[in-house]
């Protein structure tokens, strides 16, 4: 991490004017690894891990891999496997489509320099509870009461979608330039115009960006949806592997991954030239856009 | 007192002082506009779009059947309180595993950092094959591989994991400054130590932050593993779903939603100081 | 008509902005204030259009009062001030005809200008602003396609599709170049003289003061401490205003324009 120091240029009583090295970072580093090794003692102490287990478990992982070769396509595509992923697919549009729509509105009302604390703040919360909650177990729900199908998997998608949409979009809007605003106000517009002409075309590229991103994060989501019975590719892959039917099993997994791999290529193609259309350069807003995935800002 | 109050005349046809004339919208727009549209309109068709849906689920009887919640169930140690120390226990062994080994396998995929370009596409080419197969199918196969049990659910999270941090984190690194990097292969530094004295320390911030980053993801992921047989407290969701005791599953949903919440506050603040 | 009496801005904190302020400016003048940062300039601007609350005193526009004025009456007070930002506070991503538009906002009922269905009468008016200002051929262009000398015009234009009585310019020209600044000096002037709107102007250098002004107003510390005729100012008011003698650094480099 900092330059190597010769090791005669260390010892105690260095000459004057040389500070002495200080410990403090040293001691907190040491802190944070016994931290995190004991915190990895606790956790695998749980988890039935032998010796034994260890070294067996590449071989049977990779065992399974080979015994996907080569993989069944025939079956697979008589059994309409590409219709199940395409179901996958609809499922993670429509559930991204209801999550951009209903979590739009919220963002702005959960915004501080667009909506008063009284309002502001439930929202938020709002959004904090349904992210706390994973999809697969709103599905686990929608589906004891709505009955199996794709319709539920979209819900519980679209649902789970307004938290973490509605969190970044309400962070972006919260950061946007006042200025505009401003202009907006000394013009005399009411409330509406003020998002509408000063927040909206400053925040929207980044906004839609989120969308898009969220549409990958779905895709993969509604797949594991049908594995629960709410539609999609992930009924055929439970069932197949129940059979044991392992070159079938490949089958599903190579296009299940020819899938997501092409809608990611598109979606972050068509992310980067949207971002790319506005000021600043490309590489500076990606950064900005997944500083604001992980919770930071100019990361 | 207005100065410019008299009504305005419409611009003369061709438009006076060189106005511009309006440009036409382009074609490849509206073509796109009406696909997304079409393309809505179609899968919501597929996945039989209801609007009702939204009336039945409120009036829905079913509803009744959450409650009460069997709370001496819900708090007894065997039935859930173990299984969601698993379900932590899964997610900090594979939070630890994943991101240790995304180090060094993100400065291999990364540009700046990549020691050839063939180990550069190596890594990019298999961690995105990884990446794109969901967290629970991972699971699943590996369930199959190794038998029921969180030991499966540690292994898919750990693969999952390292797939995503080594996405964030690469990317990072591309960011990173290359002089001092530039500086420490002047001074006539080997690769690994020149990466490491001229880029990690740039880096490393975000490294931290992710980390905790990838920790909440597990910590969800790690709850619904049990429903495919991989651990935690996704098993005891899954048997209660069997026989419909809905009470008892909204009293672990409530227990969970606590605990997410309050682990997920305590992340967010310690990220927030970080960077 | 402006008529400021004993106003008095103390901000949330207790920074007094403004003290004991008596002004009066008449319809159609050409006023410069200036003053060190700080002093109090664009807090005097924001004062007028109710965008700073004054916490005392009273400010009239034209004969109503602005301040502790309900939100309808500052809206239809401020749809008559045009305001202009030393940062032009465009909305960048949209095309400058939008942005001259946001200028009729309070003129045109929300739900047509919230989904940008700007009556034809009030696309005429941004357009003339457009041709007073000279850049009508940008129409169509996105804001932030545009040089920072032509986005200032394009905030020009906006507040004067206003059609307003007043105009605010808050250092308009302190993030240009000295040609640029000096063209958008002249198109203001230019509009006052034209228009008869009544114009006043924050500003940082002298010589544009003394180049464009007629009438300066010197604040220090949120006091005026100087109200007169540009060409009665001396050296001694401007250690008055600034609390120093004359620099170089306080005028414009000289350029041909």
């Amino acid at each position: 991490m900092t330059a190597t120091v010769p090791p005669d240029e260390r010892h105690e009583g260095a000459p004057a004017g040389r500070p002495e090295r200080p410990v403090g970072p040293l001691v907190a580093r040491a802190v944070v690894f016994v931290i995190i090794a004991g915190a990895f003692a606790w956790g695998a102490s749980g988890l039935d891990a032998s010796w034994a287990r260890l070294r067996s478990a590449p071989g049977d992982g990779w065992a399974i891999f080979r015994l996907m070769w080569p993989p069944d396509f025939a079956t697979e595509l008589d059994r309409g496997v590409i219709g199940k992923v395409l179901e996958s697919v609809y499922i993670a549009w429509i559930g991204t489509i209801l999550g951009a729509a209903i979590s739009l509105p919220l963002a702005f009302l959960a915004s501080n320099n667009v909506s008063p604390s009284f309002i502001r703040l439930p929202i938020r919360q709002l959004f904090n509870a349904i992210r706390a909650v994973p999809e697969l177990i709103v599905a686990v729900i929608l589906i004891a009461i709505t009955g199996l199908g794709p319709w539920a998997g979209a819900l519980a998608i679209g649902l789970h979608s307004v938290g973490t949409l509605g969190k970044l979009s309400s962070e972006e809007i919260e950061s946007s330039d006042r200025g505009p605003v401003e202009a907006v106000e000394a013009c005399g517009g009411r409330w509406i115009s003020r998002v509408r002409w000063g927040i909206l075309p400053q925040v929207m590229p980044v906004i839609i960006s989120y969308w898009l991103f969220r549409f990958e994060v779905n895709v993969r989501a509604s797949a594991v949806l049908g594995m629960i019975g709410a539609g999609g590719v992930g009924a055929e892959l439970i069932s197949q592997l129940n059979f044991r039917n392992f070159p079938e099993v490949g089958a599903v997994l190579i296009i299940t991954i020819a899938v997501v791999i092409f809608i990611d290529t598109i979606s972050s193609a068509v992310r980067k030239r949207i971002i790319a259309g506005g000021a600043g350069d490309d590489q500076s807003r990606m950064a900005v856009l997944f500083g604001d995935l992980v919770g930071h800002r100019g990361g | 007192m207005t100065a410019d109050s008299s009504a305005p005349e419409p611009a003369a046809p061709g438009g006076p002082g060189g106005r511009p004339k309006k440009p036409r919208r382009k074609p490849l727009t509206l073509v796109v506009v009406v696909g997304l549209v079409l393309w809505t309109w179609f899968t919501g068709r597929q996945v039989g779009f209801d609007l009702t849906t939204f009336i039945d689920l409120w009036t829905n009887p079913l509803w009744e059947k959450f409650w009460p919640v069997p709370w001496e169930w819900v708090l007894d140690r065997d039935n859930v309180i173990d299984p969601l120390v698993e379900t932590f226990q899964i997610a900090v062994v594979a939070t630890v595993v994943g991101c240790g080994l995304a180090l060094p396998v993100s400065f291999a995929m990364s540009r700046l950092t990549t020691p050839n370009g063939g180990t550069y596409w190596v890594t990019r080419v298999v961690m995105n094959i990884v990446r794109a197969v969901p967290d629970l199918f991972w699971a699943k196969l590996l369930v199959t591989a190794v038998g029921i049990g969180a030991f499966a659910g540690t292994w898919a999270l750990s693969i999952f994991s390292l797939a995503v941090m080594v996405k964030l984190f690469s990317e990072t690194i591309d960011g990173a400054d290359p002089r001092p990097l530039e500086a420490a292969r002047a001074a006539g530094g080997r690769h690994v130590p020149s990466v490491r004295a001229g880029v990690l320390p740039t880096v490393l911030p975000s490294y931290v932050a992710y980390s905790l980053y990838i920790f909440e993801l597990n910590i969800r992921a790690s709850i619904v593993l049990g429903l495919v047989g991989a651990g935690g407290i996704g098993r005891v969701i899954e048997a209660q779903r069997q026989y419909f005791r809905f009470g008892r599953i909204l009293g672990v949903l409530l227990i969970i939603f606590v605990v997410v919440f309050v682990i997920e506050q305590i992340s967010v603040a310690l990220r927030r100081r970080l960077v | 008509m402006i008529e400021l009496k004993n106003v008095s801005v103390t901000y949330r904190g207790g920074v007094k902005a403004l003290r004991n302020l008596d002004l009066t400016i008449d319809d159609g003048e050409f006023v410069v204030v200036v003053g060190l940062s700080g002093a109090g300039k664009s807090t005097l601007l924001r004062v007028l259009n109710g965008l700073v609350p004054a916490t005392e005193g009273s400010a009239k526009v034209d004969g109503i009062e602005v301040v502790g004025a309900s939100n309808a009456t500052l809206r239809m007070v401020r749809s008559r001030i045009g305001m202009i930002f030393q940062t032009f506070n465009l909305a960048e991503r949209t095309t400058v005809l939008n942005n001259v538009l946001m200028g009729r906002l309070a003129m045109v009922p929300s739900w047509r200008s919230t989904f940008g269905l700007w009556p034809a009468a009030d696309r005429e008016i941004a357009m003339q602003a457009l041709e007073r200002v000279g850049i009508v051929e940008k129409t169509y262009v996105r804001a932030s396609n545009l040089s920072g000398g032509q986005q200032q015009r394009v905030g020009i234009a906006r507040a004067l599709a206003q059609q307003p009585t007043l105009m605010l310019a808050d250092e308009p020209v302190a993030a240009l170049d000295p040609v640029t600044s000096r063209q958008v000096m002249g198109d203001l002037a230019r509009i006052n003289s034209d228009l008869g709107i009544t114009t006043l102007i924050n500003l940082h250098f002298l010589d544009l003061a003394q180049e464009y002004g007629r009438r300066l107003i010197g604040l220090r510390d949120g006091e005026l401490v100087f109200d007169g005729d540009i060409a009665d100012v001396d050296d001694d008011t401007f250690r008055e205003i600034y609390g120093r003698s004359i620099t170089a650094g306080d005028v414009l480099a000289d350029t041909d324009t």
